[in-house]
């Protein structure tokens, strides 16, 4: 169920042939309604609707019925298709009305590590007094869960992006659909809604240790730290430096643990983007993620200093979605997407 | 095909509706279907259920295999044929069941429905009472409620999938009838498939052994319903003419084959006032029609039908379905006076050393009487005056059987009457044969028809008369008058009252009886026979010049358009959003003259805020507004805060 068809099925045979056609029919869809505000209600005029394999199934049977019936010249075989055929007429109609009026709203996405699925979050408005059924949310790779909307009820639908690159995600368009009420017409809308999540740089899995912790006066504590102003022990993180790891504690307990040294109240740390070991630009951002990451989880004052903007040693969630945002987007137009 | 033939209740909110649906529509053909498969049916859908219920796997590919082939051996072994109702409807029902057992996704189950269909199809196809209506649109409720129970999302109510199905089902309804009246009927069928039911067949049979049988059944099952023209014949005068025996071989008589020894059409001269009729016949499964006693071939409005040499009517096809038909009958006939050499002997044939009492009595009879008429007025009297008896019930009779008929047990119906008559009239060198149909027939009062059932079924004789032709003799009236001046009509109801010791109720129930029967007739004319023909009279009545099946496609399609856009307009009233509040229409106003776009999830307040400055509007405009709306929105009812929001965003 991963992958749905939009609107030709993948028959397996020259799928290159349907997506070609589906490309077509999107690229008109959306050359059609434009650009749809964040909040949009469904207009008759955009929800489509097409026979299911099931509905084909279902008319071809209705088909067969009613030569039957000619054949037999039997009244009541005859009403058995008509009433079927009916069905089929009357299913089609609900099954487009059954989208049209709802109102979606986007309701945000959260930041995600690249790798990890953005999800991005719609809020859909039943105002009608009556109830709407099997209302689903889709991408092109992607399905949220099959919901219900009573009279004037609002649900979220979550959809997961997956990304794989830092930057911005953008989600050019997506789909509502219903199968409602036999799964006979699949009835969608598209919408366009100029949708763009962030996406972190992934955190390298094996970052160097991070620059030592400076005091206020700058001067460097390399080695003579470890022996005066120990902390305590924290589980040990990636990045973590293999001196610091309490070894001995390992033997006792087999939990491998940092020992944590605390200078003073104003150490902080500074991380450098021309300074941190590696040559590559993304992996140099992947190491920064890490550290970042690391020093949040610890509370500890950190700087960043990037080419053409310094963020000063503080902590905290504002301080840490500043600087991943800026890891984000490091050389990236911002304008884009 | 990996190992996931597990189940995991996911069906358990679905599986039973669909079983009750595939029950509901297996339930008329029960009775025709051998036991078994009724029985692997139930036994499969408990066994499915029960699998979802424990969550265990379905039965293996190799079992179900095995299983279904040997089902269809066993389909085969009991009809030794796979077409036809019968056999198809059996591998339905096998194709159901095993499909039970292999069903596992939620969707599967949609092929369970399609065969439920055809189940209620096939069934409406083997036979079409009052009921079946009702019965078919209950079958299409239950099989749309379960279609919608495996579609809908999980953990809906069986309520208000009920509702729902209900619902577009009335919808569909004017659709389903605007198409039925309209959709144009064709007289001819595309093909012939074989209507063997496994029902005995019903009526007349094509031969006729006195004796063999001891018991005639008496059955009370219409034969036809006849709706005359103008006013009803006498009772003496309804002879229901079908097939005429011809051949003699000591015991059975049988017909030539009407397309077949057809040589010699015999000419009929029609003399007096014609009476012209509707007929509405049950199936038989025989290709006999039956009209009254003498029809005029050219009347009979039934396609690819024809008069046999005997004047007997039938149609090329056996008659598989109620058909209806129109026919004019002259009660005043006469057939050939002269009788060619050939054709003589043919109706004198009688095998030579066979009931050899009876033909001695008979040239004994005929040299006595001196004349043909005389001779037939003896025998007839030979059957009043001397000790016969008409019984339903006679004495079995071996080899020989007119003359132990005759001379030893002297007890019979009209089969015996009549085969015995012929072969004495042969035996004396008059030149005679058998006609089977049904005589007389009962008045409905209610519905004005005449109702001839299969005991109204009858034998009787035609004799050829120098210088007269073919007439009809009837010995059984000889032997009992009342029989044919009166028909059995009443008879029947009259014995069972007497039976229980009280008269009334069996009045009331003959009555109702009636009242159901003229029910019937209509249902049959007007819904079951809509054919061509009605279906003409019915557009003409409409309104409709010269109706023909392009005139009456085009009225369909646009009826059938009006009807969708009746029902589209309906459900879009019922998915109407309800009225939108004058305050927020006002504010909304309001909104788009400040020409900034609200964030989303942004209050009034906070967009207030932001809007301070940023627009034309002057501040404390902005905030008395917001306020006032806040007001007229969530605060008390408060019919001036309302006034007020609309005279200053009018004021804007």
């Amino acid at each position: 169920m991963s992958s749905i068809p939009w609107p030709f099925p993948k028959l397996g045979i020259k799928p290159a042939l349907t997506n070609a056609a589906n490309r077509r029919v999107s690229q008109w869809a959306r050359k059609r309604q434009g650009i749809d505000s964040t909040v949009t209600r469904l207009r008759p005029g955009r929800v489509y609707i097409l026979p299911t394999g099931v509905g084909l199934v279902f008319g071809l049977m209705v088909f067969a019925m009613l030569l039957g019936s000619m054949n037999y010249n039997n009244n009541l075989s005859f009403v058995l298709t008509f009433i079927l055929a009916g069905l089929g007429f009357v299913a089609m109609h609900q099954c487009q009305r059954n989208l049209v009026g709802l109102e979606l709203s986007f309701a945000g996405v959260e930041p995600v590590f690249a790798g990890q699925a953005a999800q991005f979050r719609v809020a859909i408005t039943n105002h009608s007094k009556n109830a709407r059924h099997g209302i689903r949310l889709y991408t092109d790779d992607s399905v949220s869960e099959l919901q219900d909307l009573m009279p004037g009820e609002s649900k979220v639908f979550v959809l997961a992006v997956m990304t794989d690159k830092r930057g911005r995600i953008p989600l050019h368009r997506f789909g509502i659909r219903t199968l409602f009420p036999f799964e006979l017409f699949r009835s969608w809308a598209w919408l366009h809604m100029n949708l763009s999540g962030l996406v972190y740089p992934h955190p390298a899995d094996h970052a160097p240790p991070p620059p030592p912790t400076q005091t206020a006066h700058g001067h460097r504590q390399h080695d003579a730290r470890g022996e005066e102003d120990f902390a305590g022990l924290r589980k040990f993180h990636v990045g973590d430096s293999p001196r610091h790891v309490a070894w001995k504690a390992y033997a006792r307990s087999g939990q491998l643990l940092s020992k944590q040294f605390s200078g003073a109240d104003t150490s902080s740390q500074w991380f450098d983007f021309s300074t941190v070991p590696s040559d590559d630009v993304e992996q140099r951002l992947s190491i920064l993620t890490n550290w970042i990451i690391n020093a949040d989880r610890t509370r500890e004052d950190y700087g960043l200093r990037m080419p053409g903007a310094e963020f000063s040693p503080s902590h905290g969630d504002t301080q840490r979605r500043q600087c991943l945002e800026t890891l984000a987007l490091f050389g990236l137009d911002n304008n884009s997407g | 095909m990996a190992k996931a033939r597990g189940t995991d209740g996911s069906l358990l909110e679905s599986l039973p509706w669909t079983l009750f649906a595939l029950m509901f529509s297996l339930a008329p053909h029960i009775q025709f279907l051998p036991w078994w498969i009724t029985a692997a049916f139930i036994i499969c859908g408990i066994w499915r259920f029960s699998i979802e219920k424990r969550r265990r796997p379905i039965p293996s590919t190799w079992f179900r295999g095995a299983l279904a082939l040997l089902c269809f051996l066993g389909v085969l072994a009991t009809y030794s044929t796979v077409s036809g109702v019968g056999p198809g409807s059996a591998l339905l029902a096998i194709m159901a069941a095993l499909k039970l057992l292999e069903t596992l996704k939620r969707r599967d189950q949609f092929v369970l429905l399609f065969i439920s269909i055809f189940l209620v199809m096939s069934s409406l196809l083997r036979e079409q009472y009052l009921w079946s209506l009702p019965y078919l649109l209950v079958a299409v409720f239950l099989i749309m409620t379960a279609w919608l129970r495996i579609s809908s999302a999980t953990g809906q109510k069986a309520r208000r999938s009920f509702s729902t199905s209900g619902r577009l089902v009335m919808y569909a309804a004017p659709l389903a009838i605007a198409m039925w009246i309209f959709f144009p009927r064709i007289a001819t069928p595309f093909w012939a498939v074989p209507m063997d039911t496994g029902t005995g067949t019903s009526g007349i049979s094509d031969t006729m052994s006195p004796g063999d049988i001891g018991l005639l059944s008496l059955s009370d099952a219409v034969a036809f319903r006849v709706d005359f023209k103008g006013d009803v014949p006498e009772p003496r005068d309804l002879y229901w003419r079908g097939l005429v025996l011809t051949l003699f071989n000591g015991r059975t008589w049988s017909g030539n084959d009407p397309f077949d020894g057809a040589r010699v059409h015999e000419n009929v001269v029609y003399g007096g006032r014609p009476v012209e009729y509707q007929i509405t016949m049950e199936p038989t499964r025989q290709p006999w029609v039956f009209a009254l006693d003498m029809p005029l071939s050219s009347s009979v409005t039934l396609p690819r039908t024809f008069m046999g040499p005997q004047q007997q009517l039938a149609r090329a096809r056996p008659i598989d379905q109620r058909i209806s038909y129109e026919a004019t009958s002259y009660l005043d006939y006469r057939t050939d006076v002269h009788l060619t050499q050939f054709a003589r002997s043919f109706y004198e044939r009688i095998p030579d050393g066979s009931n050899p009492r009876t033909q001695e009595l008979a040239i004994r009879m005929r040299n006595a009487a001196g004349s043909d008429p005389a001779f037939i007025e003896a025998v007839l009297m030979r059957f009043h005056e001397q000790e016969y008896y008409y019984t339903l019930e006679p004495p079995p009779l071996g080899s020989n059987s007119v003359d132990r008929f005759l001379f030893d047990t002297r007890q019979g119906f009209c089969e015996h009457y009549a085969s015995a008559f012929a072969v004495m009239m042969r035996a004396a060198g008059v030149p005679a044969r058998v006609v089977l149909g049904y005589q007389g027939g009962e008045l409905n009062p209610m519905g004005g028809h005449l109702i001839v059932r299969q005991s109204d079924a009858h034998a009787w004789n035609e004799v050829w008369l120098e210088g007269v032709g073919w007439r009809r003799v009837d010995p059984t009236s000889a032997v009992a008058p009342e029989r044919i001046e009166i028909g059995r009509g009443g008879s029947m109801f009259d014995g069972v009252g007497a039976a229980w010791g009280f008269d009334m109720p069996s009045a009331l129930l003959h009555k109702v009886t009636l009242y159901w029967d003229a029910m019937n007739a209509t249902w049959n004319e007007w819904v079951l026979g809509y054919g061509p023909e009605n279906q003409n009279k019915f557009m003409e009545w409409l309104g409709m010049d010269d109706p023909d099946w392009r005139k009456m496609m085009l009225t369909m399609i646009a009826v059938v358009i009006g009807l969708v856009l009746l029902i589209s307009l309906a459900l879009s009233l019922r998915y109407r959003p309800p009225k939108r509040d004058r305050a927020a229409i006002l504010y909304t106003r309001f909104v788009r003259k400040t020409g900034i776009e609200p964030a989303t999830g942004e209050t009034p307040a906070l967009f207030a805020v932001r809007v301070d400055g940023e627009s034309a509007i002057p501040t404390e405009t902005v905030n008395s507004i917001t306020s006032t709306y806040l007001d007229a929105r969530y605060g008390p009812l408060n019919p001036q805060a309302l006034q007020r929001l609309e005279s200053e965003v009018r004021k804007l």
